[in-house]
């Protein structure tokens, strides 16, 4: 469905995006991991036609990407990362004027933006200005915008910037019901949750090149260890620190350590080591390795710095 | 205190940092300031190359002073004969020195008829034909009429009174008399006895306090004017008429600046991206943004004009077409001065800054707040390269002159022509593309 072939994209002495070969099948829900500054919207602007490579092809469902190439925007939606709506206009007349350059029948554009506006629960709302919506309904607004014309490929870049954590999951099931349905997504994002949750299938991008690609399972055998030991914060665990390094990598995330276990890691010692500081066992977890642990294995970065 | 001078710190980082902002609070009044001292208050100020045709057709020596005098006045740029349509020159008559004026090509027309001064006259008579399409202009061009004719007034009266005392006592015993009157005079008042018997315009001051009153109704008989308005008599209401296109091209300015710029709004907003991102190319919008600027641009010109109509009389529909159509260049090329502007510009705020000093400068120099005449040569010559000068000129003959389509050729051609060539600069710094990446 879409095709990458060899793509290269400089700004200036940056190359964005080196020599990048990748493909997406019909229908499938591809993430697009990476840090800030990987590459991830290059790569959708070039997906879309908003500008062209320095070298190397795209094609969509047959058809070749470029500037100039407008018919085969009809078959893309996309969602850009900021919200892309006139805010001193409604709703709904932001949905018609947006709608209206794919020339979709006047009929035909009232019952989907009708349809879409009751999807994402605004249809309430759409003889408001946009400019009085939450962040969280500036957000499915700015979705549904880009579904007007029924594409059959939709890039998302990083749809949930800023948004709640209910709107969030809103946004989730709502993607994946279009997914669903049929439409081939594209989903850019540096939150490797929502890549693990909504992805059927992944690459990871760092400084323009795809580092590591395939479906969560197909990642995690790349790495060393099986299962990581998740340890939660509290402040006896987060005195001991020092202990758990002796185990392994220690990640620090908000509400917890994950510890990445090193060469020859034995459970029954590492247990018998927290024992002895007063560490309960039942702050103590074992999970599968999340696609950070990989990120990390790969670039010795954590994927938000 | 000590917080409030560390927000006057903070305050003057900011403004420092914002370059727009020092340009507009320095540069604009910079070159306004340069503008208005060159108009009104440098050593080379004053009207300058005003077009006055003259007509000499008197023998007499006071009107070819006259004539001399005139030459000699910078306000003035004297002409005294035109170019047929086969290109022949020919020197002005009475018809055809109207005609030129009617025809916009001289602001006025100064005869000297043959009985101008004779030698049995006691005083002078001038013609003067006139367009005050230009009302500050005019009152600049007849005061200095005035001053000339009527620094004639002690030569026609010494002549006068010199000839009426040969004429009395006969020349042997009146020139006896002339000398003996003029010796006695150096005698008592020490003034030069030739001054005296052969007198010079030089020699004799005119205007002044003395002159007012009963003396200047006095003088008004000896030194006769004949005005005669060749054009705008009809006009209902000369001052509207005159102001109306002026101020109607610096808003209109302004506005087409603003929508331009709003560019840089759907680009800030992600709006351009989303367009882009469909069925819509770069070219479209340009387009669209030109199609409908200049119909924002006609329909407020319109919408001033006809405000004009109802406030102030204004004739707008004797020659309606011929003043649509120099609402639409005028449109056209302020269009394309606001899209040039902002094809220049990185930011909004940019656009504003450079618009705001572009907008104030072309309107100064352009005659939209005094006539162009007022500036110094050079920058006569830059005000016919600015889209506010023949936009004005253009409803002036049309709404003044009440002219036909031929007329005003020129005109549209310019006009269309810098938004012509303003279009192709902007396209080509647009597809540079730093306003859509």
């Amino acid at each position: 469905m879409v095709n990458i072939q060899q793509i290269t994209k400089k700004y200036a002495k940056v190359t964005a995006l080196d020599a990048i070969t990748l493909e997406v099948q019909r229908q499938e829900f591809f993430g697009l991991l990476g840090p800030n500054g990987a590459g991830k919207t290059t790569l959708m602007n070039l997906l879309v036609g908003y500008i062209n490579p320095d070298n190397g092809t795209i094609t969509i469902d047959g058809g070749k990407v470029t500037q100039d190439t407008l018919e085969i925007r009809k078959k893309i939606g996309f969602v850009p990362q900021t919200i892309s709506l006139y805010d001193e206009l409604s709703a709904q007349d932001n949905l018609e004027m947006f709608g209206q350059m794919f020339d979709i029948s006047r009929k035909l554009l009232k019952e989907r933006i009708e349809e879409q506006l009751n999807a994402v629960g605004l249809y309430e709302r759409r003889k408001d200005k946009v400019k009085t919506f939450s962040g969280g309904m500036k957000r499915r607004l700015n979705m549904i915008a880009s579904l007007l014309h029924d594409p059959i490929v939709l890039l998302c870049d990083e749809p949930t910037v800023g948004v709640d954590p209910q709107s969030r999951n809103a946004i989730f099931d709502f993607l994946t019901s279009l997914n669903k349905q049929g439409k081939t997504i594209i989903y850019t994002t540096h939150y490797m949750e929502e890549a693990e949750r909504l992805c059927s299938r992944i690459g990871i991008i760092d400084h323009g090149k795809i580092i590591a690609l395939g479906t969560i399972d197909e990642l995690l055998e790349r790495l060393a260890y099986e299962e990581t030991i998740a340890i939660i914060k509290n402040p006896a665990t987060a005195k001991n620190k020092a202990v758990f390094e002796k185990f392994g990598t220690l990640l620090e995330e908000d509400d917890r350590f994950e510890l990445k276990p090193a060469e020859g890691f034995l459970l029954s010692k590492f247990f018998a080591g927290i024992e002895k500081q007063g560490i309960q066992y039942s702050w103590v977890e074992l999970r599968r390795p999340s696609l950070e642990a990989l990120f990390l294995q790969l670039t010795g970065r954590r994927l938000r710095d | 205190m000590k917080q409030v001078y560390k927000l006057f710190k903070s305050s003057y980082r900011i403004f420092w940092n914002d370059k727009v902002s020092v340009a507009l609070t320095f540069i604009v009044p910079l070159v306004l300031m340069s503008i208005f001292g060159a108009v009104f208050g440098g050593s080379s100020s004053g009207p300058q190359g005003i077009r006055l045709a003259v007509l000499n057709q008197s023998t007499s020596s006071i009107a070819h002073s006259i004539e001399s005098s005139l030459d000699t006045i910078k306000a003035f740029r004297i002409i005294k004969s035109f170019k047929t349509d086969s290109g022949k020159t020919i020197a002005f008559d009475t018809l055809s020195i109207q005609e030129y004026v009617r025809n916009g090509k001289a602001a006025a027309a100064l005869v000297l008829p043959p009985d101008t001064y004779t030698d049995t006259s006691v005083g002078l008579y001038v013609k003067f034909y006139y367009d005050p399409k230009n009302d500050m202009e005019m009152q600049t061009v007849r005061g200095l009429i005035q001053q000339v004719v009527f620094s004639q007034f002690p030569s026609v009266m010494a002549q006068s009174a010199l000839r009426q005392t040969e004429r009395y006592l006969g020349i042997e015993s009146g020139s006896a008399f002339n000398r003996r009157m003029a010796t006695l005079v150096h005698k008592y008042f020490n003034i030069d006895t030739n001054v005296i018997l052969r007198p010079k315009l030089s020699d004799f001051k005119i205007g002044g306090r003395d002159t007012a009153g009963t003396s200047q109704n006095f003088l008004n008989n000896i030194v006769h004017i004949e005005n005669q308005q060749l054009i705008g008599k009809e006009v209902k209401n000369p001052w509207a008429t005159r102001s109306v296109g002026g101020w109607g091209m610096m808003f209109l300015m302004f506005t087409l600046t603003a929508t331009s710029s709003s560019l840089f709004d759907e680009r800030r907003s992600g709006v351009l991206m989303r367009l882009l991102t469909s069925p819509v190319s770069r070219t479209h919008i340009l387009w669209n943004k030109y199609i409908f600027n200049m119909s924002l641009g006609i329909i407020q010109l319109l919408f001033m004009f006809i405000f004009g109509w109802i406030m102030f009389q204004i004739d707008i529909f004797s020659n309606f077409f011929n003043l649509m159509l120099i609402i639409i260049a005028a449109s056209v090329a302020c269009t394309a001065l606001g899209m040039l502007i902002a094809a220049f510009s990185q930011t909004r705020q940019q656009a504003n800054g450079l618009g705001t000093l572009l907008i104030l400068s072309m309107s100064a120099i352009g005659g939209a707040w005094f006539p162009t005449s007022f500036m110094p040569s050079t920058i006569q010559f830059f005000s016919k390269l600015t889209v506010v000068y023949w936009s004005i000129d253009g409803f002036m003959e049309v709404l003044w002159r009440g002219v036909g389509f031929i007329s005003i050729v020129p005109h549209l051609a310019i006009l269309l022509g810098i938004g012509a060539f303003f279009n192709l600069i902007s396209v080509r710094q647009f597809r540079k593309g730093h306003i859509f990446d």
